[in-house]
């Protein structure tokens, strides 16, 4: 980890952190990598991915055309919105 | 934030307090966050709405650390106006004061820490058993709608109107799995985990209750910590990648483009202890990590649930500290903001394995899938027992 990969980072997860917030990370990252090492040295090699501890199966429920909410109701918890739509700034200059 | 009063004009027995993880209809869910400051969803939890079919009312919302995630927001010195001007109000320090029940949503293990050091009871239910629908989402592989209470037999009260199987939630166990949860079975050994430096007040008392308490190594639940970091980090990356600044939630004010109005928004809005977990779990994902990294997570997982089987084959429940030490200070919470990431090396194996755990003596006990009320029952005796 150093600045030019923390950079990406926060490009990638829309965020900008402070000159501190930066060091408090690559602090925290440090102390991560290292807890690391000792995940490598289990040995895995055999042992199948639990992505989930339940054995989930897609939920597919009947395809019923339903609208519990109105689009007003949708939007109403919406910082800027009007006429149907969300409001940004616009996208093409 | 928003500052939340628990209504007085309830009675005890039919009031239940709701961490704001738990979406409700009129009232505002914030999780904690400046991102949601305000927000008001349009349905209510099923957990919610289950308990006003019981016949219980919602007393009032307590604050929580930001996603249910920073240690700052649980700790028990609740009622400290923040620099907002707002009140933190916890649910411990609610359960506390105002003798109601809460139901929190336990992702890092914040209100069993909180529980342990309050001398409060907690239920971490069985993974499934209890909808999650209208809980607003973090690391949704692991997390629990859970109860905190002043006794064992609160708690039980409570899970047993709340569980069960629900269609909206495709992580809820089918009805019959659920309900195998409030079966009663005797807990008589029980296996210890020591953790070096850390005192557990429960072990001596349950020998005392003629319990058999056998001290065991199985190194592997200690790797639980590191992998569901890891596993936690990601799962929340992800789930907070939806608050933009665009459909709901805190929008900045001085933008120039939809780019910077993402960017402000989502960093004016979020805390250094969730942007950090952003970055990290975002890290463990990348493609130089997610070998290494996010995928060995993911095989320790099967490897903590297996160690916990073979444990459960000799053991009845498995004996854990909760927390380091008693309440945390501010400035040691300020002083490491990260301490959650530490502090949680406790509660991680059940969070990972989905497993039930009852906190209660400022210890928890972790049992076999669907053992919650056994674990209750045992927290009750001790109660009786004065223990």
């Amino acid at each position: 980890m150093d600045k030019e990969i923390l950079r990406r980072l926060e490009l990638l997860n829309q965020l900008a952190l402070t000159e501190e917030e930066k060091a408090a990370f690559l602090a925290f990252y440090a102390e991560r990598e290292g807890a690391w090492a000792e995940l490598a040295a289990i040995d895995t090699e055999d042992t199948e991915r639990m992505v989930h501890v339940l054995p989930i199966l897609t939920v597919v429920r009947e395809d019923v055309a339903r609208q519990p909410f109105t689009r007003d109701e949708l939007q109403a918890a919406a910082p800027d919105a009007g006429e149907g739509y969300w409001r940004v700034p616009r996208v093409l200059e | 934030m928003t500052a939340y009063t628990v209504k007085n004009d309830i009675s005890s027995s039919r009031g239940v307090i709701l961490d704001d993880m738990i979406l409700t209809a009129d009232m505002p869910s914030t999780a904690g966050s400046r991102m949601l400051a305000g927000y008001r969803s349009l349905f209510n939890a099923e957990a919610v709405t289950r308990l006003v079919g019981n016949g219980y009312e919602i007393a009032g919302k307590v604050s929580v650390g930001e996603f249910a995630f920073d240690t700052l927001g649980e700790s028990a010195y609740g009622g400290a106006y923040t620099e907002e001007g707002t009140l933190r109000y916890p649910a411990a320090v609610a359960v506390k004061a105002d003798g109601f029940p809460a139901l929190c949503l336990d992702v890092n293990g914040a209100p069993r820490r909180a529980a342990a050091q309050e001398g409060l009871v907690f239920l971490k239910p069985t993974y499934g058993t209890v909808s999650r629908f209208g809980t607003v989402p973090v690391a949704c592989s692991g997390e629990c709608v859970g109860i905190m209470a002043r006794t064992a037999a609160e708690c039980r009260l409570l899970f047993s109107s709340i569980l069960g199987h629900d269609e909206k939630d495709g992580t809820s166990l089918p009805e019959e799995l659920c309900s195998s949860a409030l079966d009663e079975r005797p807990i008589k050994r029980v296996a210890e985990i020591v953790f070096p430096g850390v005192e557990n007040p429960l072990s001596a008392k349950l020998s005392a209750m003629g319990i058999e308490v056998v001290t065991v190594d199985a190194p592997v639940l200690f790797a639980a910590h590191e992998a569901w970091n890891i596993l936690m980090s990601a799962e929340l990356c992800n789930n907070v990648s939806r608050y933009d600044g665009v459909k709901y939630g805190y929008r900045a004010e001085n933008f120039s483009g939809l780019d910077e109005l993402y960017t402000k928004s989502r960093t004016e809005a979020f805390g250094s202890l969730l942007k950090t977990a952003i970055l990290f779990g975002s890290e463990t994902l990348s493609t130089e990590n997610y070998m290494k990294v996010y995928d060995k997570a993911l095989r320790i997982r099967r490897k903590v649930v297996e160690a916990f089987s073979a444990l459960f084959a000799e053991y009845d429940a498995l004996l854990l500290p909760t927390v380091s030490r008693g309440a945390y200070t501010e400035a040691e919470l300020e002083a490491e903001p990260t301490l959650s990431y530490r502090e949680n090396r406790f509660t991680a194996p059940a969070s990972i394995s989905g497993l039930p755990s009852v906190t209660f003596g400022g210890a928890s006990l972790v049992g076999p899938a669907f053992s919650d009320a056994a674990l209750l029952a045992l927290a009750g005796t001790c109660e009786w027992e004065g223990v």
